[in-house]
């Protein structure tokens, strides 16, 4: 889900946010505050974080993307590089310091329930619920609505779609909050499942960066069917190889493929030579 | 012998065909222009001569040897220089450091004399320099040379890319339209230097361009192209006298060449 | 020279006199702006002059690190010859990493060498056999006899030498072909093959410059810290590298002597919180990144008219 998000900026923008991985974690730590600071229902705590991570990545948009949307590509790479660790290093200073694992109580009795015979938890499986129904929302989103194809269209020709009376700027502003907000509601959705820390954002982005390579940077569909396979990979090598490996995997991954097959599997981009 | 000839130069992306069996043959000592409708393959025919894009099937000499698949910079060390339609100036360099930059193959200091200062890197610096600033000064764009990349004007960029190109004395020039943009007096500037180029230096220049009455002016002979095919080829007169040229490109500039006559 | 130059050599003649003034504290702190300078300079011509967006340095000083550690340690080379064996290690994995790299663009790019400073931690850390795993290696000083010096005052004008020496070098390589080309790959790919430069070999001497420097780096780095530890290379100080080359001044080489120095002192300043550490670092990127484009040395061609030269200073004739 992260990925998805994240090939939803990419194709608005060409760019890639390495702060995405931040939202993540700012997703899920907004829902601990809501959860157990203010006590809020779950599902409460599930929109607001998500409205909130939607309004930091417009503001990334405004305020850092446009003013460098003509610089070298580079530029725009150390921004959000920046960014991220700016967003990482306040978090750690709300939220905790290095030492500290918050965890959020479980929502669902955590009673495993039982799928084919393999234990799993029911949090879990609404997460998964949850995931598969937003993906399919994206997909929808983006082939049927005015306001999907309206994305697409910026994506593609910046200048056509500008001549064509779409308001270039505003749409990309709201395409950048609905990356993030897609990145935070996963946050939020893995929060009571896993652990928290500032530092989770960045390993998600690995595998965000993995998934939407493996499946082709410019494509939605790719980034799902990435996301699926870069779990399925990770467990198998933490299965059968040794579990160390699993850490590592997405980024052998990103690796790999990069150098064997850049396009990923749904090649809707080429790269571009300067 | 031809100092440049494509043979039967072919290539598609991706189901579009961009050249199509183009032959061309460029004489020593000539200036010869390419003009056509635009998506024509000009600009294609002129990658693929310089080898950043690879034919599909075909061939291409220089001076009777074959350059095809060549990597691009061992083309351009081969005595092929270019400029492009959209002046490729480094910014953060001055100009002079632009135009020394061309001299880049011909100096032989290597990675470690340049490092430890030796004599050998002094004297190469002295001599690009040198021939850097003579290849501002023939295209007049000498007091220039301090200004950064980056603050030319469009006129100047495409002068200072030309001095870049010859300050290594190729023996072809491939022009991307190099009048374009430019105003009347510029332009016969560059008549006049595209003249004195070819007969001071006996360089072959290939020019795609769009101003025709330069074209038509100081071109030995035009390649007209359209859909990847050169549809004619012969002197300006012939040219402009071909039904199917006029047809398909030249209609109203043939009438504004007329009147400005 | 020019005055970027001479800047330069005021602030190694103020590091040459530091240790009459200083205190051992403030003697580690110069050494370690003098070490970060070395790697700020490689990482500089990487990434400003020559425009490849790599994140492969923090590696690669962890690499030199270890390199350097080991071969004293395990083989018993003498530190005078272990400290460039270091670096050229380095330098050859930076350009094993680099040969693949070579095809990639843009954030493709960024992305992949993430992924291989990950993947270098990773190995750092688990890699116990040779690199000691999670708890690192523990590196002991440098002895200097015969000569009569302690080893710290050893250590930092060792540092102070090789670090002139550095930046000599490369000042010398920036004012000659190399340093325009890699200035015309930045700008355009392109356009440099059309004037017959080697693209592929102008980028692989770019990665190793820099790989060497990096490895030299953390050759001098080890002693220094007393031990190598996996998480002194993570992406932390990938981010606290790519911190000292913006603010300095991308494509500059008083930039990364003068950002080096800053943002050492500016660590230093904030050693005790680690979270503001990342505030700061990230934000400072961010800020130079959005207002101060040139960093400062960019501050200084702009208002001064600083430049710094691609080109040796020609006779009339």
């Amino acid at each position: 889900m992260v990925a998805l998000g994240l090939v939803v900026v990419y194709r608005s923008t060409g760019h890639i946010n390495f702060a995405h991985g931040e939202l993540f974690m700012i997703g899920s730590f907004l829902a601990y505050s809501f959860i157990t600071q203010f006590h809020m229902v779950y599902a409460a705590a599930l929109l607001l974080a998500v409205v909130l991570t939607f309004l930091l990545g417009a503001a990334t948009d405004r305020f850092v993307y446009r003013r460098l949307a003509r610089s070298h590509d580079t530029t725009l790479v150390l921004a959000t590089v920046g960014l991220s660790f700016l967003l990482k290093g306040i978090s750690r200073f709300f939220w905790g310091g290095r030492g500290e694992y918050l965890t959020i109580p479980p929502i669902v009795d955590p009673a495993p329930v039982f799928v084919f015979g393999i234990p799993v938890l029911a949090q879990q499986l609404i997460v998964l619920a949850a995931a598969i129904l937003i993906m399919l929302a994206c997909l929808l989103f983006f082939r049927m609505t005015l306001a999907g194809k309206m994305m697409q269209a910026v994506a593609e020709n910046p200048l056509a779609a500008y001549l064509a009376g779409i308001r270039v700027e505003q749409v990309r502003t709201w395409t950048w909050g609905a990356g993030a907000a897609v990145a935070g509601a996963a946050g939020v959705l893995i929060a009571p499942l896993s652990l928290l820390t500032p530092d989770m954002g960045f390993s998600l982005l690995i595998k965000a960066f993995a998934a939407t390579v493996l499946g082709g940077l410019g494509s939605v569909a790719g980034a799902i069917v990435g996301g699926f396979c870069v779990g399925l990979i990770e467990s198998l090598a933490g299965g059968y190889v040794s579990s160390s490996l699993q850490d590592v995997s997405a980024f052998i991954i990103i690796m790999i493929v990069l150098i064997i097959r850049p396009s990923g599997l749904f090649s809707a981009y080429r790269l571009r030579r300067a | 012998m031809p100092a440049l000839e494509t043979r039967a130069v072919s290539i598609a992306y991706g189901g579009v065909v961009a050249l199509d069996r183009v032959d061309l043959a460029v004489a020593e000592g000539a200036i010869h222009g390419i003009i056509g409708p635009n998506g024509a393959g000009k600009t294609t025919l002129l990658n693929v001569i310089t080898g950043i894009s690879r034919p599909d099937s075909g061939d291409i000499l220089l001076n009777g040897r074959s350059i095809v698949g060549l990597k691009a910079n061992l083309i351009a060390a081969s005595g092929i220089r270019r400029t492009f339609q959209t002046s490729l100036l480094c910014k953060g360099m001055t100009v002079l450091e632009n135009v020394m930059a061309g001299m880049h193959v011909k100096l032989r200091a290597g990675t470690l004399a340049a490092a430890f200062g030796l004599r050998a890197v002094w004297r190469d610096e002295q001599d690009a320099a040198e021939a850097a600033h003579a290849a501002l000064a023939y295209v007049g764009a000498d007091a220039l040379a301090d200004r950064d990349g980056g603050q030319l004007s469009f006129g100047q960029q495409r002068v200072v890319e030309i001095a870049r190109a010859l300050v290594c004395e190729p023996s072809v020039l491939l022009l991307d339209e190099p009048a374009v943009g430019l105003s009347p007096d510029r332009v016969a500037h560059l008549d006049a230097l595209l003249r004195r180029i070819r007969d001071e230096r006996g360089v072959t220049i290939v020019m795609i361009e769009h101003v025709i009455r330069l074209v038509v002016n100081v071109c030995d002979r035009i390649t007209v192209m359209n859909f990847g095919r050169p549809i004619a080829e012969g002197t300006a007169d012939e040219v402009t006298r071909n039904a199917e040229v006029v047809e398909a490109y030249l209609g109203s500039a043939l009438h504004a060449v007329d009147s400005h006559a | 020279m020019n005055a970027s130059a001479r800047l330069i050599a005021v602030c190694f003649v103020l590091a040459a006199l530091l240790p009459l003034v200083a205190n051992r504290y403030t003697m580690f702190v110069g050494n370690a702006m003098l070490v970060q300078i070395i790697l700020a300079v490689g990482l500089n011509l990487l990434v400003g002059h020559a425009g490849l967006l790599a994140f492969v340095n923090g590696a690669l000083f962890g690499v030199g690190a270890y390199a350097a550690a080991l071969l004293r340690d395990s083989l018993h080379w003498p530190y005078w010859l272990a400290l460039p064996a270091a670096g050229l290690v380095a330098m050859v994995i930076g350009v094993a990493v680099a040969l693949p790299a070579l095809r990639l663009y843009g954030l493709y790019l960024a992305l992949a060498t993430v992924a291989f400073a990950q993947f270098a931690l990773w190995a750092f850390m688990h890699w116990d056999a040779v690199t000691g795993g999670p708890s690192g290696l523990k590196v002991p000083p440098i002895d200097f006899s015969p000569l009569p010096v302690s080893p710290g005052l050893g250590q930092y004008y060792l540092s102070l030498l090789v670090a002139l020496a550095i930046c000599w070098l490369t000042h010398n390589m920036l004012r000659s072909r190399i340093g325009r080309a890699f200035v015309a790959i930045r700008e355009s790919e392109t356009a440099a093959e059309a004037m017959a430069i080697d693209v592929t070999r102008t980028k692989t001497l770019a990665y190793a410059l820099a790989a060497l420097y990096a490895g030299i780096a953390g050759g001098l780095f080890a002693p220094l810290l007393g031990l190598v530890v996996p998480e002194s290379y993570d992406l932390f100080q990938v981010v606290f590298q790519f911190a000292m080359v913006v603010v300095g001044g991308l494509g500059s080489l008083l930039g990364s002597v003068l950002g080096a120095a800053l943002m050492v002192w500016l660590q230093e300043g904030l050693r005790a919180f680690k979270d503001l550490q990342e505030i700061a670092f990230g934000g400072l990127i961010l800020l130079t990144v959005l207002f101060l484009p040139g960093g400062v040395a960019g501050l200084l061609r702009t208002r001064l008219g600083w430049r710094e030269a691609l080109h040796r200073p020609v006779r009339t004739r």
